[in-house]
């Protein structure tokens, strides 16, 4: 699992019971959640027991597990459930047991064997298309799309004259979902970037299909479509294959728009409205594989230059630190150099490589601005070039404290929203709550004077109470 | 506030798992299938089902997760998956690159399922057409040439592969291109990319494989070496080197006492990779019989004489010449052999098993000659 679809899974969590089942009737999904936001033990869980006769027993789950593993799997275990993918039951004997439930391991079964008839994974065109694109011509066609909409958000905000013109490729549904999900918002009829926006400028590509797709997911119910068909069609979007075509015959109505909205954002390419066919972008087919996209852009910047040069997608590093603060970025694209001199005060360009340096008058204009020091911090490992990529960490360290010194030197107070759990009835209650919580990770502060503890995610917790207070009952 | 060093905070950063590439090989003898089929419900046919699925799985397990399987025939070992180039006949579209050049058409038989995700379609389509054809090139005198099978090849290819995927996926060309720069990093500071992480699966059907002691025994030393643990699934027979080999490279080993559920088995115990290992307790070998094979007539032996410039290992004494078959030095052996049982120093690893002789004689053992010692 990868920060990017991280966001997805915690989306996904989100929703209840009758979603996720119906969402795992499709194979593709099944397949494409296995792959993608489970926690790595949690799939050696499933798979364990996908082609297991009979509940597992929980006796048998922990000595399966060293004892080191036992918080990976508390984490693992919660995620499935919460997820709706396993099933934890009590018999009459008061042993506790696992069990998947059946839509999902049936799904994933099919999904694993090919079996079944739900074409879940996309239906090819079996005409031949006269005017067939290839895949350099979906990776450009994909890159100017998404850099269009991204500098959109920036370039106003920095001032560049140009992004007047660069703003008129962008279509006004994408505009508006741009407003809808915070990410911009039109001051006297002039866009500017907000703190959320600049989150997103800053994630790898991956990561901002992801955001901008979630906000659509939230949108799309005032749309008329279902979450679920919409949900569904997207896994099936990242399973497919890049540089084929495929029908569009046997889409729903929901799915048809849907592709309108997507060849906006140049997820995915039709040659008109009307075409019978569709290809998915690089941005579809890495939906689910993001360390795959990674991989498959090095070989493509390999094989054709051209593509590659000035893109922003694929995580080709080109940013260079020095421990003096001095930055180097090997890039030519516009959009790049406007990110970078949000937080970099530039001084020189070159053909093909602006250098600037990291000062405390650019960091803190940066922090005034709404970006984090960790947002600063993450672009510049996400896009540390290759010969940085060899130390651990990428940047170095000195650098990052400094860029956090400069930001803490403005705000002296982090707040955490959550929820605050007080007045245990008895010290083994609160000893048992917070261990729980520290062990799924949620835990934030606690005070064992006063007994209180401070968790960020309140979902699992109050399930386990729950589950606690129904142990109780039975034993009084 | 106390968040401010985030050093240490943003090494773990990258801790998402390796990518893994198993690489599997599949024992294809047979003799020994046709000795299952009857004994047990268990066939070829089910067994590559079974296999196709944990690879699914597998793929499945990772995005960037890579599988490699070998089958390991009687008169040779030869590639399932990829296909290598060059082999593959021009009528056929598929071969094993398809996945690489994605602009390529593909097989028209590939493409046709749209219940099927495509990667796992490719890898399947690939493993039936290797194996029909494998079968098709084996002819009777090969068959009744050897009862047994290419484990030591198999094994060679699959070691080579993984090092060649491992070169490729190591993060950075330069240190190639520049040997200067390789030595200046060599100060430590290396890989902050997560490296491949490698293993290698053999589907065992086959006994007795003594007369290949020699390559597969140089293969576990490369695969210890490299950190590359061999899982051994033993369906049948029974090989003291297969046990061996996962007891020295920290593999799995597993021998079925129902292999009709192999699924269940591959699924439980052998999917996890070594980043899960971490967290799980996996079957090891049991009670592993370290005997090794003679280099001369290729027995087991309870008892042997080793060389003592190249430690071959010998089963009778008498050599031709008195000269080391291996390495050509003189070696008298016959000396080794007059003395008393009891009268036996006890130095040699070699003879872990005979514990029991009592050797109370720790004084009197020549240390120097270059004789062997019977134990």
């Amino acid at each position: 699992m990868s920060a990017s679809s991280s966001q997805a899974l915690e989306y996904l969590e989100l929703l209840p019971r009758n979603t996720h089942t119906k969402l795992y009737e499709q194979p593709s999904t099944v397949l494409a959640i296995f792959r993608c936001m489970l926690p790595h033990l949690a799939k050696s869980i499933v798979m364990a027991m996908l082609y297991m006769t009979g509940p597992f027993a929980a006796a048998d789950m922990d000595a399966w597990f060293r004892p080191e593993g036992r918080d990976a799997k508390a984490k693992a275990l919660s995620v499935l459930g919460q997820l709706h993918i396993i099933l934890e039951k009590q018999d009459s004997a008061r042993q506790i047991s696992f069990e998947l439930y059946k839509g999902f391991a049936n799904s994933l079964r099919q999904a694993l064997t090919g079996s079944g008839s739900s074409r879940s994974f996309g239906v090819p065109s079996n005409k031949p298309d006269p005017n067939k694109v290839d895949v350099a011509f979906l990776d450009e066609y994909a890159r100017k799309k998404w850099e269009n909409m991204l500098f959109y958000m920036v370039g106003s905000t920095v001032g560049l004259a140009t992004s007047s013109a660069v703003a008129q490729d962008v279509g006004e549904g994408t505009k508006q979902l741009l407003r809808a999900g915070n990410f911009v918002k039109t001051t006297h009829g002039r866009v500017s970037i907000t703190r959320e926006g600049f989150a997103f400028v800053l994630q790898e590509t991956n990561a901002q299909v992801w955001s901008l797709l979630i906000v659509y997911l939230k949108y799309a119910p005032e749309l008329g479509m279902s979450e679920t068909d919409v949900l569904s069609f997207l896994f099936m979007l990242g399973s497919l294959e890049l540089g084929q075509d495929y029908t569009t015959s046997t889409l729903s109505a929901t799915q048809l728009q849907m592709l309108e909205d997507l060849s906006a954002f140049g997820i995915v390419y039709r040659q008109s409205k009307s075409s019978p066919t569709f290809y998915p972008t690089r941005l579809a087919v890495t939906l689910t594989s993001d360390s795959g996209a990674l991989q498959s852009d090095a070989t493509l910047s390999a094989l054709s230059p051209t593509v590659a040069s000035g893109s922003t997608r694929g995580n080709k590093g080109f940013i260079i630190v020095e421990t003096n603060y001095r930055l180097y970025a090997y890039t030519s694209s516009l959009l790049q150099i406007s990110i970078l001199s949000l937080f970099t005060k530039l001084t020189t360009r070159f053909p093909n490589l602006v250098s600037g340096k990291l000062t405390k008058e650019s960091i803190t204009r940066a922090v005034r601005l709404g970006i984090s020091s960790h947002q600063i911090i993450s672009y510049l490992t996400t896009y540390a070039h290759a010969q940085m990529q060899k130390n651990s960490p990428f940047i170095p360290p000195t650098v990052m404290d400094q860029i956090r010194l400069w930001e803490f030197e403005g705000e002296r107070v982090e707040t955490t929203a959550g929820y605050l759990i007080k007045d245990f009835a008895s010290e083994k209650e609160y000893e048992e709550l917070w261990d729980y919580a520290n062990s799924t990770g949620v835990l934030v502060w606690k005070n064992d004077a006063k007994r209180v503890a401070f968790v960020d995610r309140i979902e699992m917790i109050s399930m386990f109470l729950q589950k606690r207070n129904k142990r109780n009952e039975e034993k009084g | 506030m106390n968040a401010i060093d985030g050093t240490d905070r943003h090494i773990k950063t990258e801790n998402a798992p390796p990518p893994s590439l198993l690489a599997i090989v599949l024992d294809t003898n047979p003799h020994a299938w046709a000795e299952i089929s009857s004994t047990t419900a268990l066939s070829l046919t089910s067994t590559i089902s079974a296999l196709l699925v944990f690879i699914n799985a597998h793929l499945a397990s990772g995005n960037a997760n890579e599988v490699v399987v070998i089958a390991s025939h009687t008169h040779k070992a030869a590639w399932l998956y990829p296909t290598p180039k060059g082999t593959a006949p021009s009528h056929h579209n598929s071969n094993g690159d398809i996945e690489m050049n994605g602009t390529q058409p593909t097989a028209p038989s590939v493409r046709d399922n749209p219940n099927k995700y495509r990667p796992f379609a490719v890898v399947e389509a690939a493993i039936t057409e290797n194996l029909e054809r494998l079968f098709a090139s084996t002819s009777p005198t090969h068959l009744s040439s050897t009862p047994t099978t290419q484990i030591g090849g198999a094994l060679s290819l699959a070691l080579s592969h993984i090092a060649k995927a491992t070169l490729l996926s190591s993060p950075h060309e330069d240190t190639t291109t520049n040997p200067l720069s390789s030595l200046a990093d060599s100060e430590g500071t290396h890989t902050a990319l997560p490296p491949l992480a490698s293993r290698i699966l053999i589907l065992s059907v086959s006994g007795d494989l003594a007369n290949q002691y020699i390559p597969v025994m140089n293969s576990i030393f490369a695969a210890q070496r490299k950190k590359i643990p061999i899982d051994i699934l033993k369906l049948a027979g029974d090989a003291v080197l297969l046990q061996q080999a996962s007891d020295a490279t920290g593999g799995v080993y597993m021998k079925p006492e129902r292999p009709e559920g192999i699924l269940q088995y591959l699924m439980m115990a052998f999917l996890p990779d070594a980043t899960a290992r971490r967290s799980l307790y996996v079957p090891i070998a049991e009670g592993v019989d370290f005997r090794a094979a003679c280099f001369c007539h290729r027995k087991v032996v309870d008892v042997g004489f080793v060389c003592s410039i190249c430690l071959s290992i010998f089963c009778s004494p008498d050599l031709q010449d008195n000269l080391c078959l291996t390495c050509g030095s003189y070696l008298s052996l016959r000396s080794a052999q007059t003395p008393a049982p009891a009268l036996i120093p006890r130095k040699k690893k070699k003879k872990k098993r005979l514990g029991g002789a009592d050797s109370t004689t720790p004084g009197s053992t020549p240390a120097g000659g270059a004789t062997p010692m019977h134990s």
